[in-house]
């Protein structure tokens, strides 16, 4: 069976830790985001995966080597000269996803985060019997989003309202499709969006069927959304109790700790943390729902939440970093320092507190 | 009595690329040296003021940027002007006169009688040849270019007081909290070759020191605060610290005061500025690198413009004053430019306004659009850059800000940085 990830462009969203890594590349939750897509794909017998990039594909391609190896899963890019949308990179790998079998392929946005409950949504598929599945979650806020209007017990869809200013559904396009090959024959190759033009086709037709998305789901393309992302997937792990969580006096709810990070004496770790490899936590340090990047050293006594410290970054001892202070690759937070929403490109040292947010250059 | 035997160096510090956040965005594109300002990399600057030197024999640009960052640089620049200049990489920071003494053997290869040693981010009419002479007059080991500035912004820079007779310096000190003196240090030095000894006399003292306070088995707090140098590699020697201020007073360092402009080129607002000194500079020396048109057969053209030949500009624009515009740039019907660098392959559609700006490579300004700024070089958001491929689209306004590469703005931005 084949997949389509749609990783797209420069990922500006989530600099400046994109300025150091290709998004895809980023890690979340201590593994490269699109790894965690990758892997659900292959434990549902996914054979190959096609990557939709239009950006640094030598950094993609060196990575894919590697987990192409470990994994045991054929991994390969179809870049686009121009950007294509939503729906024309399908097009651009027609080649690739179509093998004459007959058999549908899923494709991804490289964004989403969510239990990937790809099996159930090939079962799903499968009893309907039209053309393309979608998954769908509930939000609280539909009006942000394009909302799905479906039939609650078919899941057969009637049509999508883009922003809706009235109540008319609180589903949303989850990002996730399984597709049927005669699909890419409504697809020509230029830009083209799969949810203004494609899917209006194929629902009008009575043939578009959506699955609601059971568990969390979650568009981690910036930084705030990847905070509560965390959240929700620990989260996740702690309901399949997960030995991968961390446990001991100094822990407090879901932590992620790297085998090869150090916690020193007399800290204080969670909620909803992430420690990566080569890490250094010295002691008396607290940390509250934060990401922390290979190899950063957070010096004694100091105290970061609501945060994301990028790679090989320090931060000084008693500083004081929150409220979505963002540090990209190499930054050096000084001894006693605020960061209060500080955005910080990389390689800089921060020598006087920033007191309110600010993007630091 | 001027030998024809007497050859001339010169070195070029260009720096590289961990020092130097403050030329964000546009150093992500290109090391800074490489940037152009009135149509020219920054660096090429200094080097045409080097080519007028006579007897000059070789140029060197000494940093750790890359090699390959330089490689078709130097090689293009040297068979234009028919003169050696060599990129020599770092392969760490050495300082200003550190690289210099790493590099002795190179720069010594000609057996120079003086090498002029320049800061590639300094902006000034570089009057080489007339302070080689005064150096030469003086005797002395060195000799710094000067200026008068304020007194408020003296204490940013290297602060000098110098004999007003003699033109010895006398006293050397960086960025004072108090005042010291309104003279500063341009960063343009021509030295004798025993500059080498002099650098090699502080990297022993240095060691010297060192070997003394390992023999000692406890440094009170007190002898580690009165030393911050030894903390410094060996190899590591400043010009300013290291130097000229233990040299000042002995008769071995003298100054050169120049009456023209000086700037610093640390920040895109500096750059803008200090494009428009050259552009107004050319005017002078080069005049027909400037542009000229009347709106007829081409665009209006007021004040000092630069346009690349590949440049398209239709004629019903007017460009300038302080316009440069860069290879492959299309400029549509009806645009107004004012005090703008226009980078490479950007197309700049009808009737948009750009003012006060710097427009990224492969950028795209829409119909109607306006990207523009207060003009305050030393703020923080003083000039609007566009980064690499930004496109602004139709009727968009953007002012006082700075975006990041790859970004589309379909709304109007105010006082913003986009990442």
């Amino acid at each position: 069976m084949k997949a389509l990830i749609l990783v797209g462009g420069f990922g500006t969203r989530l600099r400046p830790l994109t300025l150091s890594v290709p998004k895809p590349l980023v890690e979340f939750a201590n593994k490269p985001m699109i790894l965690h897509q990758i892997e659900a794909l292959k434990a549902v017998g996914v054979t190959e995966v096609v990557l939709a990039i239009n950006y640094q594909p030598e950094v993609m391609l060196n990575f894919l080597k590697e987990f192409e190896a470990k994994l045991g899963i054929m991994i390969t890019c179809s870049q686009e000269t121009e950007p294509l949308g939503t729906a024309g990179p399908l097009a651009l790998a027609r080649d690739k996803l179509i093998d004459g079998s007959g058999e549908p392929f899923f494709v991804l946005n490289s964004d989403v985060i969510s239990e990937y409950p790809f099996k159930e949504m090939i079962e799903f598929h499968k009893a309907h019997g039209g053309e393309a599945s979608i998954m769908v979650t509930k939000v609280d806020e539909p009006s942000k989003y394009g909302v799905v209007v479906m039939e609650e017990s078919t899941g057969q869809v009637d049509k999508f309202v883009e922003k809706p200013k009235l109540f008319v559904g609180n589903k949303i396009n989850a990002g996730i499709y399984l597709l049927n090959p005669s699909v890419l024959d409504r697809i020509e190759l230029r830009p083209t969006s799969i949810e203004k033009e494609v899917f209006p086709k194929i629902a009008a037709e009575k043939k578009l069927y959506a699955m609601v998305l059971p568990g969390f789901w979650m568009d981690i393309g910036q930084p705030r959304d990847y905070i509560t992302g965390l959240r929700l997937y620990l989260d996740s792990l702690r309901k399949k109790a997960s030995t991968k969580l961390s446990t001991g006096p100094h822990i407090v709810g879901n932590v992620l700790v790297h085998e090869s990070a150090k916690i020193g004496e007399g800290c204080l770790i969670g909620p909803d943390v992430a420690i990566g490899p080569g890490c250094v936590v010295e002691a008396g340090v607290r940390l509250s729902r934060c990401t922390v990047m290979r190899g950063v050293r957070i010096k004694k006594h100091a105290c970061i939440s609501s945060s994301i410290i990028g790679w090989h970054s320090t931060v000084g001892q008693w500083a004081r970093v929150e409220n979505m202070t963002i540090l990209g690759e190499d930054v050096h937070v000084g001894d006693e320092i605020y960061s209060n929403g500080g955005v910080v490109l990389p390689h800089k040292e921060i020598k006087s507190s920033i007191l309110k947010p600010e993007i630091v250059m | 009595m001027e030998s024809s035997e007497e050859k001339v160096v010169a070195v070029i510090m260009v720096g590289g690329p961990t020092k130097g956040t403050r030329f964000r965005p546009l150093s992500f594109n290109t090391p800074k040296p490489l940037f152009p300002l009135a149509g020219q990399p920054m660096v090429q600057h200094p080097i045409s003021a080097c080519k007028r030197i006579p007897n000059l024999v070789q140029i060197f640009l000494i940093g750790f940027h890359e090699e390959r960052d330089f490689a078709l640089y130097v090689s293009s620049i040297s068979n234009e002007l028919k003169m050696p200049v060599r990129y020599l990489k770092e392969d760490k920071p050495h300082g200003s006169a550190g690289g210099l003494y790493y590099f002795r053997n190179i720069i010594m290869e000609d057996n120079p009688s003086h090498i002029f040693l320049l800061n590639c981010d300094v902006c000034c009419s570089f009057p080489l040849t007339d302070m080689l002479e005064a150096h030469k007059r003086y005797g002395g080991m060195g000799t710094v270019l000067v200026i008068k500035v304020s007194a408020e912004s003296a204490n940013q820079f290297g602060e000098l007081v110098a004999d007003p007779i003699t033109k010895e310096l006398l006293h050397y000190t960086e960025k004072p909290e108090t005042f010291v003196s309104d003279l500063i240090n341009c960063g343009v030095y021509i030295f004798t070759p025993h500059i080498l000894t002099a650098i090699q006399e502080v990297s022993m003292h240095r060691e010297g020191q060192g070997h003394i306070a390992a023999n000692i088995r406890h440094l009170s707090s007190f002898e580690t605060l009165q030393s911050p140098t030894r903390a410094l590699p060996l190899d590591f020697v400043r010009l300013d610290q290291d130097i000229l201020s233990p040299f000042a007073g002995k008769k071995q360092l003298y100054t050169y005061e120049t009456m023209d402009f000086w700037e610093q080129i640390k920040t895109p607002g500096m750059a803008l500025k200090c494009s428009g000194l050259y552009l107004a500079q050319f005017r002078f020396t080069s005049s027909h690198l400037l542009a000229g048109g009347d709106g007829t057969k081409s665009a209006s053209i007021v004040g000092d413009v630069f346009v690349h030949p590949s440049a398209k500009v239709h004629p019903t624009a007017k460009i300038g004053p302080n316009v440069s515009i860069s290879a492959n740039v299309r400029v549509g019907a009806g645009v107004r430019l004012i005090s703008c660098i226009i980078l490479d392959d950007v197309e700049v559609q009808e009737n948009a306004v750009v003012i006060n700006s710097i427009v990224g490579w492969k950028s795209s300004i829409g119909k109607w659009s306006r990207v523009q700024a207060d003009g305050d070089y030393n703020a923080k958001l003083g000039i609007t850059i566009l980064g690499e491929a930004v496109i602004v689209e139709d009727e968009v306004v953007v002012i006082n800000s700075i975006v990041l590469p790859n970004k589309t703005l379909n709304l109007s931005v105010q006082d913003e940085i986009i990442l």
